[in-house]
């Protein structure tokens, strides 16, 4: 569903990413892994729009994404679940909600499917977002995505934070709407990653250095302490 | 950045510009005279000494020249180098002339004491109100800082108008100059006092900027948080670059002050400030000689172009009234095209062209127009 | 509106803003020597000048809060509106005469008043998206243009109408109409002007709260880019907020003329009182400026009236709205609803 071919970003003089590249399948969970620091995030934001590489090519569903502006790439139905959750604090769960449809409508037709997720946001739902709890947010960051028609959501550390019972309930989440979906999702909790995910990529220092299903991932104690650390 | 060792040879080849410069300057006013049949030091009228002619024009010019051009390396130090902006510089342009008016004028004291207690009362005051104002605000975002001195600027120009003892908005003349420093009789020393001051704060700024400090500076601007995070005290640091800046405003304010005769709240006005700002801008921020062509460039193109008059379909513009008007024009197109200056962008094109290794393509402006002088 | 949560987290600051207001209500007293006439408008000029602050600080405030952009040319947009507005409705005086073709002065003036606004719209537009668009990975040079531009309006508004200042001679219907409190007469159109005012107050605030464009732009003041990233184009946004706030700063300069006429200072005094206003009321937050355009208003007619008596003499007040920004800054630099940025 989504490829990125060999980009390069730059960010100021820093050359962050050098020719990574990442495979999506259509309807997987992948987990982008890698240490502190290694480019994970930066990959997220340049497939994005938001950190553009200066080379490479990146396509979703076919079409390129190269040149394309932040909200332009989003409007094509991807979802964007950013690092510390940047939901808007001033503004009400509802209004969070509201503003992330991009159709008419897209609230009241997925407002039940969210409901029926996280069931505390029934209960928020009139509340700053700045009263929730961290875990509440990341659920109301990730309810965000769902509401217009997102095909892939691309997911930065949602774990960050949280306490081992709302991660669970997190996990159950993710796992549930992304039947349906496509998630690439970046975790340092290796856990967490090897739990949901069922492919991975391992980006090391600014390249890409191995990928494959999840399932071999986990018996390859060689691969895991090379990249991951301690794992 | 360079070895220790400063031969002789290598502070001729990187002076070279700024010594021929000099050099130049020191004889302008005997080429002009050569050229033009008028003389340097006047002439004679009956007891009198008076000064006229091309020679004394030119020297008159550059005197002004040499005032604005220091009050916008000021700027330049403040705002190129570190980063603050300041919407009200022209305080520190007025408080020197003013401090040198009113002890000349407004005291019984010896013309020369008065001078002297003049610069000294005006480093104090110049540097004491620069010290006021950053303490005050400066801990804010950077935006707090313009505002204040916008509005501190604009109530000392206000009262300083209406002040009954000053003649309010119609100002005083100053007629008790001694002798030797008084541009009607003999201008040639006040020309080369200026010329002093020009070449002094331009080397000065330049040491600044080379040092350990002038690196701080730069650091600030390019991202204050980095620099507060690695452990510098920015406020410190900001402070000592706005109240150096102040005190050299103050210096030319004087400097003003003395060739013109005449003291004015128009030195408290934001159209000083705003010159500060555009010249520094169009001569390039962060550069050397940048604000020295961009104010010397514009004042001299303003006054040899001021009576020229363009025909605009029903009506004219005569160039001298709407000066400010076309200046402000040049501005906004060099910030959005040259947004580095002339100078800067000068630099950036020589650097691309004499394709540098990485190490310095990432440096700042400043720090390469050490060559240049 | 949550009236009642944001009572409940600011109590404080409310009782700041009660404190401040009864203090200059207490000194306006005082120094209307217990008139109530002078006493009452004094008041009424007070929230009028809120009202024309407002008009040029509601731009300011959503501008600077969503784009991180202090428009110094939201003084010389106020001049530009009052300029026009003199203009079309003084066919003989001015620059054009193009207001000849109507007859009622009346009607002329609320061409004029169309006209600054279609005129301050078209040169927000131009000068958001022609200059400052280009600029915005560049904060500095951002707030060095502005400043920039509200000088060339300025020589530029000096080039067409010159330097004499223009005084208002037009007579309209509601100048002429006065009531009279406590003995003292105030024209209706002032008065109108307040209950417009007012009305606009809360229609833009109902705007912010209600409507989806208000959602986006709250959000766009905390998180622009994660705006962007929610699939809205955030630049559009900003170009459309950057045009209502120069149009309304130049209405702000058009409804002012009857009183004020048309000078070259006023742009930079209603400029100085409006970041008065938004500081005050902490920068990027409506409310805040709604409410501190009110209190710098009030204060600024205090002392204007106070600086009536023989001793004090005019430059206080002149000097008035740089005082009162000055102490702000001084006191209280993120203002009563401005989040520690």
């Amino acid at each position: 569903m989504l490829t990125v071919d060999a980009i390069d970003t730059f960010i100021g003089q820093f050359h962050i990413l050098e020719g990574v590249s990442v495979e999506v399948p259509q309807g997987s969970i992948t987990v982008l892994l890698g240490r502190n620091g290694a480019g994970k995030t930066t990959t997220l934001k340049s497939i994005l729009g938001l950190t553009p590489p200066r080379s490479g090519k990146i396509t979703f569903q076919g079409k390129t994404l190269n040149g394309r502006t932040p909200y332009q790439i989003a409007s094509m139905g991807i979802g964007y679940v950013p690092e510390h959750r940047a939901i808007f604090k001033e503004l009400t769960v509802r209004e969070n909600l509201l503003i992330a449809g991009r159709k008419r409508g897209d609230l009241e037709r997925n407002i039940d499917m969210i409901f029926d997720l996280f069931p505390d946001l029934k209960r928020l739902y009139a509340l700053p977002g700045g009263n929730l709890s961290g875990g509440q947010q990341q659920m109301l960051a990730i309810a965000r995505a769902l509401v217009p028609e997102n095909h892939l959501l691309l997911i930065d550390e949602p774990s960050e934070g949280l306490a081992p019972v709302i991660i669970e309930q997190l996990m159950a989440a993710i796992k549930r709407f992304s039947q349906d979906r496509t998630v690439l999702l970046v975790e340092q909790n290796f856990r967490v990653a090897s739990r949901l995910a069922d492919h991975y990529v391992i980006i090391d220092d600014g390249h890409s250095v191995a990928s494959g299903a999840m399932a071999n991932l986990v018996h390859d104690e060689a691969l895991i302490q090379r990249y991951l650390g301690v794992a | 950045m360079q070895d220790g060792r400063v031969t002789v040879g290598r502070t001729l080849r990187t002076n070279w510009f700024l010594g021929v410069l000099v050099a130049f300057l020191i004889a302008l006013p005997f080429i002009v005279a050569e050229l033009t049949g008028s003389s340097p030091y006047g002439i004679e009228r009956g007891s009198r000494i008076i000064m006229r002619g091309e020679s004394a024009f030119w020297m008159a010019l550059l005197i002004e020249v040499f005032a604005l051009t220091v009050f916008v390396m000021s700027y330049n130090l403040m705002f190129g180098f570190t980063g603050v902006i300041s919407f009200g510089h022209a305080l520190f342009f007025g408080l020197g002339g003013y401090t040198l008016g009113m002890l000349l004028q407004y005291t019984a004291l010896d013309p020369n004491l008065a001078l002297v207690l003049a610069v000294l009362l005006t480093l104090v005051l110049t540097g004491l109100s620069a010290l006021l104002i950053g303490l005050a605000t400066l801990r804010l975002r950077g935006v707090y800082f313009a505002i204040f001195t916008l509005a501190v600027a604009e109530m000392v120009w206000i009262f300083v108008g209406r002040w009954a003892v000053t003649n309010g908005e119609d100002g005083f003349a100053i007629d008790r100059l001694p002798a030797w420093i008084d541009p009607s009789s003999n201008r040639l020393t006040l020309y080369y006092i200026g010329l002093f001051l020009f070449v002094f704060t331009f080397l000065f700024i330049r040491r600044i900027v080379n040092s350990p400090t002038g690196s701080v500076f730069q650091a600030i601007r390019e991202n204050e948080d980095r620099a507060r995070a690695i452990g510098y005290h920015t406020l410190r640091y900001k402070l000592v670059a706005i109240i150096i800046a102040g005190m050299m405003a103050g210096g030319a304010g004087m400097l003003h002050g003395i060739l013109n005769k005449k003291i004015g709240p128009e030195m408290f006005s934001v159209s000083y400030t705003v010159d500060a700002l555009l010249m520094t801008i169009i001569g390039g921020v962060g550069t050397f000689t940048g604000p020295v062509i961009g104010a010397a460039g514009l004042h001299l193109t303003e006054t040899l172009t001021r009576d020229i008059v363009i025909p605009l379909g029903f009506t004219s513009l005569r160039v001298g009234d709407s000066w400010l008007l076309i200046q402000g024009l040049i501005f906004v197109i060099v910030v959005m095209v040259f947004p580095f200056g002339l100078v800067g962008t000068w630099n950036r094109l020589r650097m691309r062209f004499r394709r540098r290794p990485a190490q310095a393509a990432t440096k700042s402006s400043g720090k390469n127009v050490k060559s240049a002088g | 509106m949550n009236l009642r949560k944001a009572l409940g987290n600011r109590g404080s600051t409310w009782l700041l803003i009660a404190g401040i207001f009864i203090a200059i209500l207490a000194f306006s007293l005082f120094s209307a020597g217990g008139n109530m006439g002078t006493f009452a408008i004094t008041l009424l000029s007070g929230l009028l000048r809120g009202m024309l602050l407002f008009l040029v600080a509601a731009g300011l405030s959503l501008i600077f809060g969503l784009m991180d952009i202090l428009n110094f040319a939201q003084g010389a947009f106020f001049m530009v509106g009052a300029y026009l507005a003199y203009d079309v409705s003084h066919p003989s005086g001015g620059a054009l005469t193009a207001g000849a073709a109507i007859p009622d002065p009346n009607l002329r003036f609320i061409v004029g008043l169309v006209l600054a606004v279609i005129v301050g719209g078209a040169l927000g537009f131009v000068l958001e998206r022609g200059l400052l668009r280009p600029l915005y990975k560049r904060p500095l040079f951002q707030l060095v243009l502005t400043f920039g531009v509200s000088i060339i309006m300025l020589e530029g508004i000096k080039a067409i109408w010159g330097g004499t200042p223009y005084i208002w001679t037009e007579r309209l219907v509601a100048q002429d109409a006065q009531f009279f409190v406590f003995g003292q007469q105030f024209s209706v159109y002032r008065l109108v002007i307040i209950v417009v005012g007012f009305a606009l107050m809360a229609g833009v605030a109902l705007l912010l709260r209600r409507t989806r464009i208000g959602i986006i732009i709250r959000a766009g003041v905390q998180d622009a880019e994660m705006v962007n990233a929610l699939g809205i184009n955030v630049r559009a946004v900003f170009t459309l907020v950057f045009v209502i706030g120069c149009a309304l700063a130049a209405l702000g300069g058009g409804v002012a003329a009857p009183f004020l006429g048309a000078t070259l200072s006023m742009g930079n005094t209603f400029l100085l009182a409006s970041i008065a206003a938004i500081v005050l009321g902490g920068l990027g937050s409506y409310e805040g400026t709604a409410i501190a355009s009110l209190l710098v208003g009030l204060g600024w007619a205090t002392m204007e009236q106070f600086s009536v008596r023989p001793e004090v003499g005019t430059v206080v007040a002149s000097i008035t709205p740089m005082l009162m920004l000055v102490v702000i800054l001084l006191l209280k630099p993120s203002g009563l609803f401005g989040e520690e940025r």
